[in-house]
């Protein structure tokens, strides 16, 4: 039964001083994924854009290219959406299940409509290089002649279990490397350590960023702006899709999650990049999101 | 005695351009070959070393690296060309095209269907694994068919003399503009070598290029605007930038100077924005857009990716072009060609091994020490190995970087390269050689250059690679002609009647030359001051006695004054004028001037003649021995004969420059930014002159000899013995300083000349007079209204307190005028900074 979502998500810079042109990338708006359609999603700037236009990128997702070119001192961005999710697609793919090596195996040798994205998702990228201390790492895991969905979850399941979740230890450029020494970070670190592992071991991997519905402790309300936007990994399985897990949550990616993109690590999905000129910094920046289920039959 | 033709000795190892396998000339060398042994060795040094002076003239300089202090090495030229014959070059020419167009090919399907590595032709390891490969320009495309406009091919003989490719260059190949300098310099230093040799003209090829860029606009653009894009004039090729640009007569800007808008793409002109359409790229095409590229790019334009994903601007080459620079392809493109051209392409590409494939890596890893290894991404970070010249402990270090990741190299097997007579000192001796060519989509197919540029191996040693980086020779390339051109001899440059004087000026342009104009007259303004001062010291403290000293006294004040430098050093005058001289750190100092002057003709190098080049080029040297301190014991322990020497030498070069401005440019808009400049600067100094000399007495005795210093340094004397004759008068001075509307150093004569440049830039859309067009009409006024008699009499304190409220106010005002012309017409561009994912 597909459930629909709204999805607000609201990001505010106050600039130290003022700004006398801005240029940006937003990459905010859900894309249309195997179990996910999206209604209708549209994204507000305050102040308003001299220049507003969305195009599709190389990897699919939908971006939003947004100059401002007049003065201001801060910067809202509001985008709302809404997203029907279909939580029995959500199942493990078994059919494509097999063993890892024969995975790893067929990158670059094996055609199929999966053949390049094989080879481009096992490659390095910006800010995820594969190393033996990820392959060391994964390697418990990986256990000869194993299923590759046993094993990719059992890797989720240990980065869950060894990485403590600490919010503001990290940044946004954190590596992959250093979180893997200090082994804690937030869901960025996490999915950036899984994408790592897997490359290490040849296997093609990528970065999603988007959301998760979330509930609220027992007996209280949810409050407004609780939820956040999130981030985790997937691994592609050649002829049989992707299998998206959750190393946040220790959880194969199901109904109560909405894509906004896929890339190979963070760099090429942040939700927003760009440059202003400015002679101050970016003195506070806030971020909301509420992830809603609708009723049914409501828009 | 041997003839240099007769004594030229051909290595037997490698196919020899000029010599055959009979040691006699190959038929196409045999004018040459003659012409040489008539000339003789000697008189080929002289006419190299003529090339070098004009070279220089040109300003024509390769800037290395790296290399921090100017001016950067001379564009090195061999004199002696090497030839091509008619029938080679056409085989050649066409091999090259149908490269292009493979090419071409290639870099369409890899920003498109990239059906190449669905097919299995090309890994797709090779694409994604290049720096160069811009996932953020996928599925852009120039209009037209043809989507890639320009090529570079290195090519080198193997030991047969069969040209194999060594290299592509798509990035945004450098070399054109040093080919046709090249040309220019031998047409002059060996005109009638050029001429009777019947060689094929370059101009073609420029004007050809010149069509090309306006045909690749947008569809519907019906007068398209072309830039030149440039890193700025400190790149290593920033020479043949400008003379790409003066050539085809587009303008030259920055990407400060771009500002994507709208759909758009615009130039930042003066008080307006310019529509462009097309850019030539001297850019990287990943430094091309901080906001989708390289995000730590100063060089770039936010949202230029956008505009070309719109299709409002042709970017040649394409962004991601440099994708075809990867040595990888090399292996892969016979069976590429055989795919999309139904055959293997004619020019053979050097023998190539990809490490990725098993068997492939075998191979190399076992001839290691014999090939040439090449990452097949600049990203890596190392240049191409040769095997051979690699010690045990290398080769070991390089193999297993290899195994580590072997998707990430190439090996070629090393070409041999042909030789070819080249110059030097101990006569003509035989040097490798690699071939530049470069096809350029026009009309349907490839134009190529006939000939292109050849580079020659500094020495004798080795294998290595031919590099400017690594100091090659370049040589001027000769295709004969089978038949004489009919088109006229001379490249004259585009029509100067389609080009409008009053655009194409970027703001950037517009204020370097505004600040040239203004440096050069505070270069000037003060070397005149120290200079007087140098040559009246020992007569004043001489026989000036008491008045003497206090006149000079006032004149080391008025020193400081001028240059604003009075409190940043010790009051001795001696050392003050020292340091006013050399200390290019110290705002107010000649050397400071002369420096930031020459920082400003840089960065408008195509705006400038070539004369001026000649001038700038000597200043530039004279700084540098400032600097380093022409005895070599530090620039402050200059001796008075030096010191005098090198400010004789710094006039002379500042008056040069003057003169050019004034004699040798249209007066365009542009001109009137220098002349301005110039104009508002020399006011401004000559009041602060006379606010710190004449705005008291010194008493009946001094004040003579400060009046005639005074009137020395402004370059006035003359007239102001002729008309005045008799003993030197306060009031006499100060109406041929303030006055005179025929001194060209009053006040007077540079309000009215300021006004009227000022006059001629964009006028305000409602009419009314600019700001500073309004504070220059108040001093123009306040000044016409002096009184320059009473003004000269001093109070009973000795002050000429109405002189001096005359000349703060006059200061007050033209600062003003200043500060409001440079907020108006100049791009004040703030800081870039990333803004912050969330």
């Amino acid at each position: 039964m597909p459930v629909r979502y709204r999805v607000v998500h609201r990001t505010e810079y106050q600039y130290a001083a003022e700004v006398s042109a801005s240029y940006s990338q937003l990459r905010m708006l859900p894309r249309d994924a195997p179990r996910q359609r999206c209604i209708s999603a549209g994204v507000v700037v305050d102040p308003r854009p001299d220049h507003q236009r969305e195009h599709v990128d190389y990897f699919g997702n939908r971006v939003e290219h947004v100059a401002i070119q007049h003065r201001h001192r801060r910067l809202h961005l509001t985008t709302s959406s809404v997203v029907e999710v279909d939580e029995a697609a959500g199942a493990l793919p078994l059919l494509g299940d097999r063993s890892w090596e024969e995975v790893r195996d067929s990158v670059g040798v094996v055609p199929g409509p999966d053949a390049v994205a094989a080879v481009h998702f096992a490659l390095d990228s910006a800010l995820v290089r594969s190393g033996p201390d990820f392959a060391a790492y994964a390697q418990p895991s990986f256990t000869p002649g194993r299923s590759i969905v046993e094993a990719v979850c059992e890797l989720t399941s240990r980065i869950h279990a060894d990485f403590e979740f600490a919010p503001g230890e990290t940044k946004t450029d954190t590596t992959p490397e250093e979180a893997l020494k200090e082994r804690h970070g937030v869901c960025q670190d996490f999915a950036h350590v899984g994408v790592a592992c897997l490359r290490s071991l040849g296997l093609p991997a990528r970065y999603v960023s988007g959301y998760m519905e979330t509930d609220p402790p027992p007996g209280r309300e949810k409050l407004v702006g609780a939820d956040v936007s999130h981030a985790w990994f997937s691994v592609l399985m050649p002829g049989a899709g992707w299998l998206d897990v959750d190393p946040t949550n220790d959880q194969v990616v199901g109904g109560r999650y909405i894509v906004t993109a896929y890339g190979r690590d963070y760099q090429d999905i942040a939700p927003v990049s760009g440059v202003i000129y400015t002679r101050g910094y970016t003195k506070s920046l806030r971020v909301t999101v509420d992830v809603t289920a609708l009723p049914a039959g409501a828009a | 005695m041997l003839t240099p033709s007769a004594s030229y000795r051909a290595p037997p190892e490698r196919y020899d351009e000029m010599l055959g396998g009979d040691g006699r000339p190959r038929a196409h060398w045999e004018h040459l070959s003659g012409a040489i042994n008539a000339l003789g060795v000697d008189e080929l040094l002289r006419r190299r070393a003529e090339a070098e002076r004009v070279m220089e003239q040109d300003g024509a300089v390769y800037n290395a690296y790296g290399a921090s202090a100017r001016p950067g090495q001379p564009w090195r030229l061999d004199v002696l060309p090497a030839v091509l014959s008619s029938r080679e070059w056409q085989g050649i020419e066409s091999a090259v095209a149908e490269r292009a167009e493979l090419l071409g090919l290639v870099l369409e399907d890899l920003y498109g269907p990239r059906d190449l590595l669905r097919r299995g032709l090309l890994p797709p390891e090779v694409v994604f694994g290049h720096d160069g490969f811009l996932l953020a320009c996928d599925g852009i495309r120039l209009p037209g068919e043809r989507q890639l406009f320009c090529v570079g091919t290195d090519l080198g003989r193997d030991g047969s003399g069969r040209w194999v490719v060594i290299a592509d260059r798509a990035q945004s190949p450098s070399g054109f503009g040093y080919a046709l300098q090249n040309r220019t310099v031998v047409s002059r230093v060996l005109p009638s070598l050029v001429r009777d040799a019947g060689v094929h003209r370059l101009a073609p090829f420029f004007r050809t290029l010149r069509g090309a860029l306006r045909d690749i606009a947008p569809p519907g653009v019906e007068d398209p605007r072309v830039v030149v894009l440039t890193p700025g004039p400190w790149n290593e090729t920033a020479f043949e930038h400008a003379v790409l640009s003066s050539t085809l007569g587009y303008p030259l800007v920055e990407g400060s100077d771009l500002i994507a808008k709208g759909d758009g793409l615009w130039m930042r002109s003066l008080g307006a924005l310019e529509p462009v359409h097309v850019v030539l790229r001297r850019v990287d095409g990943g430094w091309c857009d901080p906001l989708e590229l390289r995000r730590d790019s100063q060089l770039g334009v936010p949202g230029l990716v956008e505009a070309t994903r719109r299709g409002t601007v042709s970017v040649v080459n394409t962004l991601g072009s440099s994708i075809l620079e990867n040595p990888a392809l090399m292996r892969f493109l016979p069976a590429i060609g055989r795919h999309l051209l139904g055959r293997e392409p004619e020019l053979p590409c050097v023998e190539s091994w990809w490490c990725g494939l098993p068997a492939e890596r075998a191979h190399v890893l076992e001839r290691l020490d014999q090939l040439v290894l090449r990452p097949i991404t600049a990203a890596a970070g190392s240049k191409s190995l040769f095997g051979a010249q690699l010690s045990q402990l290398e080769l070991e270090d390089l193999r297993r970087r290899i195994e580590h990741r072997p998707s990430a190299w190439v090996a070629q097997d090393p070409v041999t390269l042909s030789s070819v007579p080249t110059l030097t000192d101990a006569g003509l001796l035989p040097r490798r050689c690699v071939l530049r060519t470069f096809a350029v989509a026009a009309a349907g197919s490839y134009a190529v250059m006939p000939g292109g540029l050849t580079r020659v191996a500094p020495d004798a040693n080795g294998g290595g690679r031919i590099s400017n980086q690594e100091g090659a020779l370049s040589k001027d390339t000769w295709v004969l002609t089978s038949e004489p051109e009919r088109e006229a001899l001379s490249f004259s440059g585009p029509a100067l009647a389609s080009l409008d004087p009053m655009g194409g000026l970027s703001a950037r342009a517009a204020e370097n030359l505004w600040w040239l104009g203004r440096y050069a007259e505070r270069a000037e303004a003060v070397t005149r001051l120290l200079r007087v001062m140098h040559d009246q010291r020992s007569e004043l403290l001489g026989s000036g006695g008491d008045a003497g000293k206090r006149a000079l006294a006032t004149l080391g004040t008025a020193l400081g004054a001028v240059t604003g430098a009075a409190s940043a050093v010790p009051p001795d005058t001696g050392v003050l004028q020292r340091t006013l001289l050399v200390d290019d750190h110290l705002p107010g100092s000649v050397a400071h001037a002369v420096r930031a002057m020459l920082d400003a003709a840089y960065g408008v190098r195509d705006q400038l003649s070539s004369d001026t080049w000649l001038v700038v080029g000597s200043l530039d040297r004279q700084l540098l021995r400032l600097r380093t301190g022409g005895n070599g014991g530090g620039a402050l322990s200059l001796s008075d004969a030096e010191a005098r020497e090198t400010l004789q030498r710094l006039m002379q070069g500042l008056l040069a420059l003057g003169g050019l401005g004034e004699e040798s440019m249209v007066r365009d808009l542009g001109w009137r930014f220098l002349d301005g400049g110039r104009r508002l600067e020399r006011c401004l100094q000559v009041i602060a002159l006379l606010r710190a000399t004449l705005a008291r007495t010194d008493g009946a005795a001094a004040d003579p000899l400060v009046l005639e210093a005074v009137v020395a340094s402004t370059e006035s004397i003359i007239i102001y013995r002729r008309r005045y004759r008799a003993h030197a008068q306060v009031p006499d001075a100060l109406e041929l300083l303030l006055l005179d509307p025929g001194n060209p150093r009053s006040l007077a004569f540079g309000l009215d000349r300021l006004t009227r440049d000022l006059g001629a830039l964009p006028a305000r859309s409602d009419g009314r007079l600019r700001k500073d067009q309004q504070l220059v009409l108040r001093a123009t006024t306040a000044l016409a209204l002096a009184d320059h008699v009473a003004l000269a009499v001093p109070d009973e304190d000795g002050e000429r307190s109405g002189l001096a409220a005359l000349l703060d106010e006059l200061h007050d005002l033209l600062s003003r005028a200043a500060d409001a012309l440079e907020r108006e017409q100049f791009v004040h561009r703030l800081p870039q900074q990333n803004l912050e994912g969330s």
